[in-house]
């Protein structure tokens, strides 16, 4: 078996437990599209009210949601163990991958497929389609091609920032409150356009945890908006070069942090 | 009252205990104040003095909005939820005091706690860089506190009927969610009621969550003011007693039909 035919066969074993609550899955996945419409339903109450936010018309806005929560849906549906893997290495339990004769990594992220994330890809899918036929939007296959390559980037880029936050356990033994910080930037950047902030907001999301790059930037250049940015209208391209150069940074992490991992005994 | 202090007590030193979470609460609370504070700066650009209120008294709103929820928030149905599933309540039930009284204490131990160490802080932030205003005048600042006393006990009833729906449901984490996300919208935590449509408004206007954050804030701003004041009050003070009884009632029900899971 390679990385990929065991990653899909732990999921298909998640998603056959998960199956057994069926009244469980109907409301999460209704409490997933109720928190999605209030959440829009405050920025079309704001708009409706003052026209636009710092030009930002109202579908503009939802494009600029939606594309988040594309990137983000397909991040949480197959990688959202990411964010658990403190306590697998509080309770030791991450001795257990190591001893299995395949990645850590991938027996870690196929532990469980976050299924109601489905909720979410249906909900950006409805927004990006409404937004592209209210916006009168006419993509060439090249601007086609980069939406979806935006997305990937997008989900690339979250599952890193992730990885990353997930492994400063391994030095720090806790990350759930970097997690929660994170939650928060995620929050505000997946809401509203990231212009409307301070400076040192926009350095923060750009530069150090680059989470504009999930939507902002490569909206910028999907709504032909690329001058708002001024000399920096190169970084609406640059989502993808992000999403690799995060990679990579991972990637080294991760092979530092298997390295210094020592058991917590038990 | 001295269970009350007893139960501050135990979330003091709780508190001692996950030091580092805790400040990473008050990083985020700073964050989501910083967040509000922007957009309703920008917003205020196309249309100053929207509605009557003025930038600064807007941007207090949405502050302040941000803020108090350590001030009224309290969690007793993940605690009800957590109890239900361990099997544990039954011990909580043994205990020679009421429930519904128990988890009140428990939950204003909580708050007074949270309120002293992130509550405070973050206003002094939100005085000091986010240029957020005092009441206009003392009258005002009195009927805000008395207004966010009732606030917290609003939404403590309001969770702890959800909580009381975890003994049927088991599992309310997913319900959860679309609960908090309609009592920010309707609560008017971060857009007030007066920017809703007509259709919203009426809604928003008769249901109780708006005595949570819009009507405290309000008088905080000076948006609602002598009489109007003294009727918001009045309607936060009906909608608390009847929160209290439908409590008591469903609470019964759900006692009735408990079930302990394993042992």
């Amino acid at each position: 078996m390679n990385g990929f035919q065991l990653y899909f066969r732990l999921i298909q074993i998640s998603l056959l437990s998960r199956m057994q609550y069926r009244a469980n899955f109907i409301a999460s996945i209704l409490g997933l599209i109720v928190w999605n419409i209030v959440n829009l339903g405050l920025i079309g109450v704001l708009v409706a009210q003052f026209t636009s936010l710092n030009n930002w018309t109202l579908w503009e806005l939802v494009f600029l949601y939606c594309l988040w929560i594309l990137g983000h849906s397909l991040y949480s549906l197959f990688f959202s163990q990411a964010r658990e893997l403190e306590g697998y290495l509080i309770e030791g339990a991450f001795d257990q991958f190591l001893l299995r004769p395949a990645s850590p990594l991938i027996q870690l992220l196929g532990r469980e497929l976050q299924y109601i994330e489905i909720a979410d890809m249906l909900i950006g899918l409805t927004g990006i389609s409404l937004a592209y036929t209210q916006l009168g939007l006419h993509w060439n296959g090249w601007k086609w091609a980069f939406f979806l390559i935006a997305i990937l980037s997008g989900a690339i880029i979250e599952l890193a920032i992730n990885l990353l936050i997930a492994c400063s356990a391994f030095w720090t033994g806790r990350s759930r409150a970097s997690f929660i910080i994170m939650s928060q930037f995620y929050g505000l950047v997946h809401q509203y356009p990231v212009d409307i902030f301070g400076n040192a907001f926009r350095v923060i999301v750009t530069g150090v945890i680059p989470v504009a790059f999930m939507n902002y930037y490569p909206a910028l250049m999907l709504l032909d908006k690329l001058d708002r940015a001024g000399s920096g209208w190169w970084l609406g391209y640059m989502s993808p070069v992000v999403a690799l150069l995060l990679v990579g940074i991972v990637s080294a992490v991760w092979r530092q942090a298997l390295k210094r991992y020592t058991s917590s005994g038990s | 009252m001295k269970i009350f202090w007893s139960f501050t007590r135990q979330a003091f030193q709780f508190i001692v205990a996950y030091r580092f979470d805790f400040f990473m609460e008050f990083v985020l609370a700073v964050v989501r104040m910083y967040g509000i504070y922007w957009v309703w700066r920008i917003l205020y650009t196309q249309k100053p003095g929207a509605f009557g209120v003025d930038l600064v008294q807007m941007t207090t709103y949405g502050v302040m909005g941000m803020a108090l929820e350590m001030f009224i928030w309290s969690r007793p149905q993940w605690y009800m939820a957590s109890q239900v599933k361990s099997g544990a309540i039954d011990t909580d039930l043994m205990k020679p005091l009421d429930f519904h009284l128990y988890m009140l204490a428990r939950s204003t131990g909580e708050m007074l706690i949270g309120a002293g160490v992130l509550g405070l802080p973050a206003l002094l932030v939100a005085y000091i860089f986010l240029g957020v205003q005092f009441p206009p005048d003392v009258l005002a600042g009195l009927l805000f506190v008395l207004s966010l006393v009732l606030g917290f006990l609003l939404l403590f009833h309001l969770n702890f009927l959800l909580g009381s729906l975890a003994i049927v449901a088991l599992d309310i984490r997913h319900i959860s969610w679309a609960y908090f996300s309609v009592v920010r919208f309707l609560g008017g935590q971060i857009v007030p009621l007066w920017l809703f449509p007509p259709f919203v408004a009426i809604i928003a206007e008769v249901l109780p969550f708006k005595g949570t954050y819009y009507i405290p804030i309000s008088i905080y701003i000076g948006r609602l003011a002598g009489a109007d004041a003294l009727n918001a009050l009045g309607f936060q003070a009906i909608w608390l007693v009847a929160l209290v009884a439908l409590s008591r009632v469903l609470w019964g029900m759900a006692h009735r039909r408990l079930v302990v899971q394993g042992g």
